[in-house]
C-alpha cells in the first residue's frame, strides 16, 4: 500500500473544489485452502491492494476504483467520480451527517501470529479434521472443508481531515457434510470466523464440533420422528436466535433498506415511513432485546471505525420489544436528520461502503436452559438450522431444525425430523417470553449490496422459548 | 495488447523455468461501470478498474494458486507460488490442464459499453417507461445500469494461449406501485446494438400495476406458471446442481444420474456461452475452448459440466467450463417450447403466476428439497385469466420433482439476469409446471 498515492489522491480530488472526498486504501493478504472428500484441490496466497474515491459534489454522489497505484490512475479515478457525481442531476441533494473528524491508528492483536504459521501446519488443520471426521464410525460420503485467513490494512483519509489506518487479521472456516446411513443423505454446513490471531484454532474446537454435527446428523437420519403440525412451545438455540436475529431485526433496521436504496436488490423493509412500524412501536415481547455490536473482542464482524471514519460503538435495535434504533451510515443518518452510528462497511476497496450489520444478538436473560424447558409439557426444542430464507421486507421467515429434539414435560425426547417454523417477525418475537442466561456466537457471511458485499458477521444469543407458534 | 499477452505468456515461462509441470496465467484488465438508483433518482455512479493476472501452477500434483496485480513483482509471485507447492499436499486426483493449441473463435464483444456518453439517460429511459407502464409518477423504481468490458489474455504451459474480449449490459428495475407491490424487469445483453431499457421499465411498470392491492396467498399445489425472470433463478440451480464439483460433494439431486432421465420430456437444457449472452467467452480459465453443451436433453441427463481434472475422475472430456477448482456453467437455455404464452395462461383452471423470487435455499441439496421466496408479481389464475394479486407465499418444494413437472414451455425466451438471484445469465422461456407446493406464514 502506497499511502503517498492516497494522499495524493485526496489533494487532487480537494482541487475539484468537491463537497467532500474520502480515499480509502486497503491491502488484503490472503492465504486459503481447499479440501474435497479428503482431497487438498487448491492453496492459494495472494495480495489484493487498491483504493478508491468517493466525492460528494453538486448534491451526487461519484466512486471510483483501481488496482494501479499510480498517480495518473489517481487522477483518472477522481475524474471519474467527480463526473459521476456531478452528473447524477438529483432533485434532492444527497448530504452527509456531521461528524468529527479523527486521526487514530488501531489494530487488532493475535496472540499467535497469523503470518508464523507455515503452509504446513495450515494444510494439517484440515487433514486432521477429515481424518478424525471419517475415523467415527460414521460415513461421512463427502466432505467440503474450506479454511482461510486474511490480514487487512486499511488506510483512510478525507476532506475533513480525517486519518485512519487499521491493521485487522481475520481467520475463517467452513464445512459441508454429507453423512449417509440407510442411503439416507443429511447434510450440515458450519462457519467458523475469528479476528485476531492463531489462537482462534483452539477457541473454535472445530474438530469437535465437526463431529459432534456428524454425530447429530447420523442420529437425525436414524432416530428422528416427523411432528404433527399444530401450535406449540418452542426453544430455539443459539444458533436459530442468532439467525433469526440477523434476518428479521438487524436486515429490516437498515436504514438505507428503510429508505429504499437497496429495493432492487435485497429489497425494503416492513418498517418504513408512515407504516404500521417505526421506532418506538412495539415489534415483540418485552423479553426481547437484540443489539448489533461491531466492538466485541475478536469476534468476526469487529471493527473500531466504520469505513467512513466514525467510531463502532453497539446499538440498540429492538429494545425490551420496542423498535429502538437503525443501522445508519452518514447518508442516511442526514436523511433521517440524526447522526451515523458506525454502520458503514465495505468488503473492498473496489466497493463502496454501505450501512451493514456486525455482530447482531439477542441479549441475554436470567433463566437457565433447564428452566426453560422444565414447564414445556409438549414442545420442540431447534438447536440448529438447515434451510432458512426471508422475504425481502424482512417479515415472512422460515427455519427448518437440523438438530431438534421434542420436548415432553420438561425434558428432551427423540429428535424431530427437520421441524418447521414459519412465520412473520411479529409472531416470531412477540412469542417470545423467555430468555436464558448463555450466549453463543456463530460466523457468518452477510450478503447484500449490488455487486455482492459478503462481510464477515457474528449471529447469535442465549435460547430463547417462544409460546404457542405453529410448527410443522 | 499483444504486449500485454507477452507479458502472461513469460509468466507462464518462469514458472516453468524453476520446475513447474504445468503453468496457466490469465490476465484481465476490466472496466466496470454501474449507476444505482432507486427513488426515481440516481444514488451513485460507480466505476472500477481491475489490472490482474490469476496464476496456477501445479508440481507433482500439488495445486497453487496466486494473483498478480498490474505486473508487480512478477517474479518474486511466481517463486513464492513454485515454493508453496513445494511444500503443499499431493491431489491424487489431479487430472491436468487442457492440453493443445486451440483455435478460438473470433470474440464479437462491443467496446461501447463502457463508454457510454450518459449513463443517466439509460436509466431515465427504463423510470420513464415504468411509470408509463403503471400508469402513475408516484410509481416508485430503483435497480442498476451495469456494464463490463474485459480484454482477457491467457497462456498456458498445456499449449493454450489466447485473447478474449468480454462485454456485456445489463439494466435492473423494480417498479414499486405500492408499498407491498411491485415489478422486475430486466435488460441484459453483450451488445449496446438492440438494448433498449424501456423494455425493462415496461415490464416492471406492468407488473406493478397488477401487483395492486394484493391480498395474502393460499397454501397449496398449484399448477404455476413460472415468468422467464423466475425460470431464471430455476436454471442457475439446476446449472449449479450439473457441475461436476457438486456432484462429488452431493451438493446435486444428479448424483449417479447419468443416461437417466431426471426431467420432463419437453426439457432440453443447454450451457451455451454465446457471443449474445453477458457470460460470453471464448475460452475457459485453462483455455479449452468454451463451448455448447447439452446437459439434459428431452428430459435425459446427458453429462456433467467439467474442467480437465473432473472430466478425467469422471472418465471424459473437458466441457470446457473450468473453473480450475470448480467447473461452471456459463450461460443457460431452456430450448424453446411449442406454447405461445397466452396459450400457456390458457391451459391453467386455477394457478399461480409468479415473476420473480429470491432467497433460494437448501434443507439438503442431495434430496433436492428447498425453497424459495417468490416476490413482485404473484397472480393467481382462474380459468385462463389473472384474477387476484398475492403477497406472502413461499415455494416449498423439490427440484427434481420441479424438473420432472415442467409440462409446457414457451416459444417466447428473454435473456434474463439479475444480482446473485438468476445467475449465471441464462436464456429463458415461460415454464408451466403441474403441482408445485405453496406455503405461508402462520
Amino acid at each position: 500500500m502506497d499511502k503517498d498515492i492516497a494522499d495524493f489522491t485526496l489533494k487532487y480530488a480537494e482541487s475539484k473544489k468537491v463537497d467532500y472526498a474520502e480515499v480509502r486504501a486497503h491491502s488484503t493478504e490472503y492465504e486459503e485452502l481447499a479440501m474435497k472428500n479428503g482431497v487438498l484441490d487448491a492453496y492459494a496466497q495472494m495480495i489484493d491492494s487498491g483504493f478508491c474515491v468517493r466525492i460528494l459534489a453538486k448534491g451526487g454522489l461519484g466512486f471510483a476504483s483501481t488496482n494501479r497505484w499510480t498517480k495518473e490512475e489517481a487522477r483518472d479515478i477522481v475524474d471519474i467520480a467527480c463526473k459521476y457525481a456531478t452528473t447524477a442531476k438529483r432533485k434532492d441533494s444527497i448530504t452527509f451527517a456531521e461528524e468529527k473528524s479523527v486521526k487514530i491508528s488501531w489494530k487488532v492483536n493475535e496472540k499467535k501470529k497469523i503470518l508464523n504459521v507455515t503452509p504446513e501446519t495450515r494444510i494439517e488443520t484440515l487433514t486432521d479434521l477429515d481424518k478424525e471426521l471419517t475415523s467415527q464410525g460414521i460415513n461421512v460420503a463427502s466432505r467440503i472443508l474450506q479454511f482461510g485467513t486474511n490480514i487487512t490494512e486499511k488506510y483512510f483519509v478525507n476532506t475533513e481531515g480525517s486519518v485512519i489506518s487499521s491493521y485487522v487479521p481475520r481467520i475463517n472456516a467452513y464445512n459441508f457434510i454429507t453423512v449417509v446411513e440407510n442411503g439416507k443423505p443429511e447434510q450440515a454446513y458450519r462457519q467458523f470466523g475469528y479476528a485476531g490471531g492463531w489462537e482462534a484454532l483452539t477457541e473454535w474446537k472445530m474438530n469437535e464440533q465437526t463431529i459432534k454435527e456428524a454425530k447429530v446428523l447420523q442420529r437425525v437420519i436414524k432416530e428422528s420422528k416427523s411432528i404433527k403440525p399444530g401450535k406449540m412451545d418452542l426453544i430455539c438455540g443459539p444458533e436459530v436466535t442468532g439467525i433469526a436475529a440477523h434476518e428479521s431485526c438487524g436486515h429490516p433496521m437498515e436504514a438505507d433498506r428503510i429508505s429504499g436504496r437497496e429495493m432492487s436488490q435485497a429489497g425494503r423493509s416492513f418498517i418504513y415511513p408512515g407504516g404500521p412500524f417505526w421506532l418506538k412501536t412495539k415489534i415483540g415481547s418485552p423479553a426481547v432485546t437484540i443489539v448489533d455490536d461491531p466492538t466485541v473482542k475478536n469476534s468476526y464482524g469487529y471493527y473500531e471505525y466504520d469505513d467512513e471514519g466514525i467510531k463502532a460503538r453497539r446499538r440498540y435495535l429492538y429494545k425490551r420489544g420496542i423498535i429502538n434504533e437503525f443501522l445508519h451510515n452518514r447518508e442516511t443518518a442526514a436523511k433521517m436528520n440524526t447522526r451515523s452510528n458506525g454502520s458503514s462497511r465495505a468488503i473492498s476497496y473496489d466497493r463502496e461502503a454501505i450501512v451493514r450489520m456486525a455482530n447482531t444478538f439477542v441479549e441475554p436473560g436470567d433463566m437457565t436452559e433447564e428452566e426453560l424447558l422444565e414447564d414445556i409439557k409438549e414442545g420442540v426444542y431447534m438447536r440448529s438450522f438447515t434451510e432458512w430464507n426471508i422475504d425481502d421486507k424482512r417479515f415472512n421467515q422460515r427455519y427448518v431444525g437440523r438438530e431438534a429434539y421434542w420436548i415432553e414435560n420438561g425434558e428432551l425426547k427423540h429428535p424431530v425430523a427437520r421441524p418447521v417454523i414459519e412465520t412473520t417477525t411479529q409472531i416470531f418475537w412477540t412469542a417470545v417470553d423467555a430468555v436464558s442466561k448463555k450466549v453463543e456466537y456463530d460466523a457468518a457471511t452477510c450478503g447484500k449490496g449490488d455487486p455482492m458485499q459478503g462481510v464477515p458477521v457474528y449471529m447469535g444469543g442465549p435460547s430463547i422459548r417462544l409460546r404457542e407458534v405453529y410448527v410443522k | 495488447m499483444s504486449e500485454i499477452l507477452a507479458k502472461t505468456e513469460q509468466i507462464v515461462k518462469k514458472g516453468k523455468g524453476l520446475g513447474a509441470d504445468e503453468v496457466v496465467a490469465q490476465t484481465t484488465f476490466g472496466r466496470y461501470r454501474q449507476t444505482r438508483f432507486s427513488n426515481n433518482q440516481i444514488d451513485i455512479s460507480v466505476a472500477w478498474n481491475d489490472y490482474v493476472t490469476q496464476v496456477a501452477l501445479t508440481w507433482k500434483k500439488r495445486f497453487v494458486a496466486t494473483q498478480l496485480r498490474d505486473f508487480q513483482n512478477v517474479d518474486q509471485g511466481v517463486k513464492r507460488l513454485f515454493q508453496l507447492a513445494k511444500v503443499s499436499k499431493e491431489n491424487p486426483q489431479w487430472g491436468g490442464l487442457a492440453k493443445g493449441e486451440f483455435r478460438y473463435q473470433k470474440s464479437k464483444a462491443d467496446k461501447t459499453v463502457v463508454n457510454i456518453r450518459n449513463p443517466a439517460e439509460y436509466v431515465f429511459e427504463a423510470i420513464e417507461a415504468a411509470h408509463e407502464e403503471a400508469g402513475s409518477r408516484q410509481t416508485n423504481t430503483g435497480g442498476i445500469l451495469f456494464s463490463k468490458l474485459e480484454d482477457v489474455y491467457l497462456a498456458s504451459s498445456e499449449g493454450p494461449v489466447g485473447k478474449d474480449q468480454r462485454s456485456a449490459i445489463e439494466l435492473s428495475i423494480r417498479a414499486f406501485s405500492d408499498k407491498e407491490a411491485s415489478g422486475h424487469g430486466v435488460e441484459c445483453s453483450s451488445t449496446l446494438k438492440g438494448f433498449d431499457p424501456s423494455r425493462a421499465g415496461q415490464k416492471a411498470g406492468e407488473i406493478a400495476k397488477q401487483a395492486k392491492t394484493p391480498k395474502p396467498g393460499v397454501e397449496g399445489r398449484y399448477d404455476v406458471i413460472f415468468d422467464p425472470l423466475f425460470t431464471g433463478s430455476l436454471l442457475g440451480m439446476w446449472g449449479f446442481m450439473a457441475s461436476a464439483y457438486s456432484i462429488m460433494v452431493q451438493m446435486s439431486v444428479f448424483v449417479n444420474k447419468l443416461g437417466q432421465k431426471v426431467a420432463s420430456d419437453t426439457v432440453t437444457l443447454r450451457d451455451v456461452p454465446a457471443s449474445y449472452s453477458m457470460a460470453n467467452r471464448v475460452f475457459d480459465d485453462e483455455g479449452a475452448p468454451a463451448k455448447e453443451n447439452v446437459i439434459i436433453s428431452k428430459g435425459i441427463l446427458k453429462t456433467y459440466l467439467h474442467n480437465t481434472s473432473t472430466a478425467k475422475i469422471f472418465k471424459t472430456e473437458t466441457t470446457g467450463n473450468a473453473g480450475l477448482v470448480v467447473p461452471s456453467a456459463w450461460n443457460l437455455e431452456i430450448d424453446a417450447g411449442d406454447m405461445d404464452k397466452e396459450e400457456m395462461f390458457s391451459e391453467v383452471r386455477r394457478g399461480l403466476y409468479l415473476t420473480n423470487t429470491w432467497y433460494t435455499r437448501f434443507q439438503n441439496y442431495a434430496t433436492g428439497d428447498f425453497s424459495t421466496i417468490p416476490r413482485d408479481g404473484i397472480f393467481l389464475i382462474e380459468n385462463g385469466e389473472i384474477t387476484q394479486s398475492w403477497k406472502d407465499i413461499r415455494l416449498s418444494d423439490n427440484a427434481l420433482k420441479m424438473l420432472n413437472n415442467i409440462v409446457g414451455i414457451s416459444k417466447e425466451r428473454q435473456q434474463v439476469h439479475w444480482w446473485n438471484e438468476a445467475d449465471p445469465p441464462s436464456l429463458s422461456p415461460y415454464v408451466l409446471m403441474k403441482d408445485v407446493q405453496i406455503t405461508r406464514p402462520k
